[in-house]
């Protein structure tokens, strides 16, 4: 039987479809009231590229397009009345016919998008109070009373909106103005609330905060890793050679850590500058970390795409008495486990470029598939956090950064003031890496004829010269910081060549 | 039940069964005397802990220390020294009695008050396997919320009712759980 009634229905129930503006002046609509897509998007129930798309030519349909038609007639409206009140402005001629032949309804109280409220209540976007509310969020309908409210109260204006107060007027700036879902700024906040919690006493506050530092500094890894292609597999099978054969010792892997002393030394007396890298672990926290489980492999292959540790025969340092061995000070002969960082090293030495040494010989690996950016939206935050704390002079900040990256690295492996992340692995090839760069910076000094005198532990690098040809001083990780400037060596007999030397 | 492996090994896997792994983590996680018994100074430790109160006395005896207190009185003075056998059952008691009065606070910090605990679970080693056998078995995560039997049978030393436990947990990775009754390794912190 068929079924006229519901057919009748259907029919009844089709409706003319709301007129719209065309596709250009519904996006000169929505800038010149200054909202987002986003906004406009939630306001709306759709995503953002969709209002992108009407905003492009395509046409909206059913409720949706009705909603979206009393948006644009309402934004016309506002914008009439709003060039109005600032007679002058080139707009209000060309939206003042419009406005008179919207077919839209009046924003009223009894509106189901822009309501009237009674008593006033905190806007969503500035936090004064505002005294509208569109789809159940107070705001202000217009920016510029946004702004105004913010910049009249006692809290600092967004730096943002800050041009747009000192303008004071009542033109509207195109564009958008609130970032839809902005990331949480952790560190800013810790830092904000321990001060706050100590009366602004800075030191309370970094010795508080330095306590927390690796929770903190985990919570930041995961937040991170959010949308991330890879998980931090945090407790994976372990080969013998990396677990602590007791509470005291170590394991078998050769971090290749530089202690290294020029033997002899030019004559004449020098002036040594200690140059300090700044924030060597933080650097080195780009490097290649094996992602999941290590895996065996044995014979004298490479693969790029692979990180992890290795048994090698390392090759022999012939320039001792110029350069520290990248091997660091190993007085034991034979092979020994060393890390993805100080192999890519030695095979990078012994190529065509530098030819320093032999290839080292790989005996049996413990790989994984690797990555360089597992930790970088990491470093890049702390990274970004310590430029801004440098430039804004926040020693509080600045420690906090410290105390996360330094004990992120060291708790990384089997610490039990860490137990949420168990890769020994991975903190030996951190270390590693930081040991290699610092390495690769005594390298370049030599190169640049500058002569290095020491090279020790993970930041620290003695050198004779105008060092200042070859790097640049401050505090950033690219810079260096002087740490100490010595006398070394003996002022020969001639007095123009001690002049010479000290020169 | 069809999803348990019936000949684990046959083609050449290798693995432990999981709820071996998760007590081995639990163990991990519990901070033991690290001095053997057989050194003086580990045996002196144990004691000390087995015999400090009436309370931790009666739990001793309870974990199969029967011995009167004349001799523990002796072994602690260093009079005598205990025999090999009486060593091994000074050891089995003093991780039970430990294990019994860590579970309360461990499994605190691993329910989180409901939140749970974020188990990761390391797939059975195929490397022995041959190519046509080996399966795509992949790393697993699972969050479990309630450790009251695993800590519970984990405490007694009850291998089967933590294998239960486990189990019963594991189900909830899907159809595929059978894959994960053999792993290499289960991580969790507390």
């Amino acid at each position: 039987m068929v079924r006229y009634d519901a057919i009748d229905a259907l029919v009844a129930g089709a409706r003319q479809e709301a007129e719209l503006p065309p596709a250009d002046r519904r996006r000169q609509l929505r800038e010149a009231l200054g909202l987002s897509r986003a906004q406009v998007a939630r306001a709306l129930g759709v995503g953002p590229s969709t209002v992108g798309g009407w905003e492009n030519g395509r046409d909206p349909s059913g409720e949706v397009r009705d909603k979206y038609a009393y948006f644009l007639n309402s934004a016309r409206e506002k914008l009439a009345t709003l060039e109005a009140t600032s007679p002058g402005s080139p707009q209000a001629e060309d939206d003042q016919p419009a406005a008179s032949a919207s077919s839209g309804p009046e924003p009223g109280p009894d509106d189901a998008e822009v309501e009237i409220l009674h008593a006033a209540r905190p806007c969503v976007l500035c936090g004064q109070p505002a005294r509208h509310q569109v789809a159940g969020f107070p705001q202000h309908l217009d920016p510029a009373a946004c702004t105004a409210a913010a910049a009249a109260s006692a809290r600092a204006p967004e730096p943002a909106r800050a041009p747009e107060a000192e303008r004071g007027q009542v033109r509207l700036r195109p564009g958008r103005q609130v970032q839809a879902g902005p990331e949480p700024d952790l560190i800013g906040d810790a830092v904000a609330t321990a001060l706050s919690q100590h009366g602004g006493d800075t030191e309370a506050a970094t010795a508080a905060l330095i306590k927390r530092a690796i929770p903190d500094a985990m919570h930041l890894l995961d937040v991170a890793r959010k949308g991330g292609r890879y998980d931090v597999v945090a407790h994976p099978w372990l080969p013998d050679i990396l677990r602590k054969p007791s509470a005291r010792g170590s394991d078998q892997i050769w971090e290749a850590r530089p202690k290294w002393a020029r033997p002899a030394l030019p004559a004449g007396l020098h002036q040594v500058t200690n140059l300090d890298i700044n924030g060597a672990y933080l650097s080195a926290l780009k490097t290649h970390l094996p992602i999941g489980q290590l895996e065996h492999s044995t014979g004298d292959v490479h693969d790029r795409r692979r990180a992890g540790v290795h048994l090698i025969t390392p090759p022999v340092w012939e320039h001792e008495d110029v350069l520290p061995n990248p091997l660091g000070s190993r007085e034991e002969p034979g092979p020994l486990w060393v890390t993805e960082p100080t192999l890519r090293l030695l095979l990078r030495l012994s190529g065509p470029k530098y030819q320093l040494c032999d290839r080292p010989q790989i005996i049996e690996s413990f790989t994984s598939g690797a990555t360089e950016n597992l930790l970088e939206k990491f470093r890049l935050t702390l990274k970004e956090a310590r430029d801004q704390a440098l430039a804004e002079e926040d020693e509080v900040t600045l420690e906090y950064v410290k105390a996360m990256y330094a004990k992120f690295v060291s708790t990384m492996g089997e610490s039990n003031y860490n137990r949420e992340l168990y890769r020994p692995d991975w903190m030996h090839l951190i270390r590693s890496q930081a040991f290699a760069n610092l390495w690769l910076k005594a390298h370049k000094a030599h190169e640049a004829g500058l002569e290095v005198v020491s090279v020790q532990g993970t930041d620290e690098l003695h050198v004779i010269g105008d060092w200042r040809r070859v790097f640049t001083e401050g505090r950033a990780v690219t810079e260096v910081k002087v740490k100490d400037v010595y006398s070394l060596g003996q002022a020969s007999a001639d007095p123009a060549a001690a002049g010479d030397a000290s020169d | 039940m069809p999803q348990r492996t019936i000949e684990f090994g046959k083609y050449g896997a290798a693995g432990i069964k999981g709820h071996l792994a998760v007590a081995r983590q639990l163990d991990a996680l519990v901070d033991y005397v690290t001095t053997p018994v057989t050194a003086p100074r580990g045996l002196h430790a144990r004691l000390r802990y087995l015999t400090r109160t009436p309370h931790a006395r009666a739990a001793a005896r309870a974990a199969g220390l029967t011995v009167t207190d004349r001799t523990l009185k002796a072994w602690l003075g260093g009079a005598r020294r205990p025999s090999r056998r009486n060593l091994g059952r000074i050891e089995d008691a003093y991780r039970t009695v430990r294990r019994h009065n860590v579970a309360r606070y461990l499994l605190a910090r691993l329910n989180r008050s409901g939140r749970g605990t974020r188990v990761e679970i390391h797939p059975l080693n195929q490397s022995g396997v041959d190519r046509p056998y080996q399966r795509v078995v992949e790393f697993r995560t699972l969050n479990v919320r309630r450790w009251d039997r695993i800590v519970d049978a984990w405490a007694a030393a009850d291998d089967r009712a933590l294998d239960d436990a486990w189990i019963q947990q594991i189900v909830d990775l899907g159809s595929q759980w059978g894959q994960y009754e053999y792993v290499t390794n289960v991580g969790f912190a507390a």
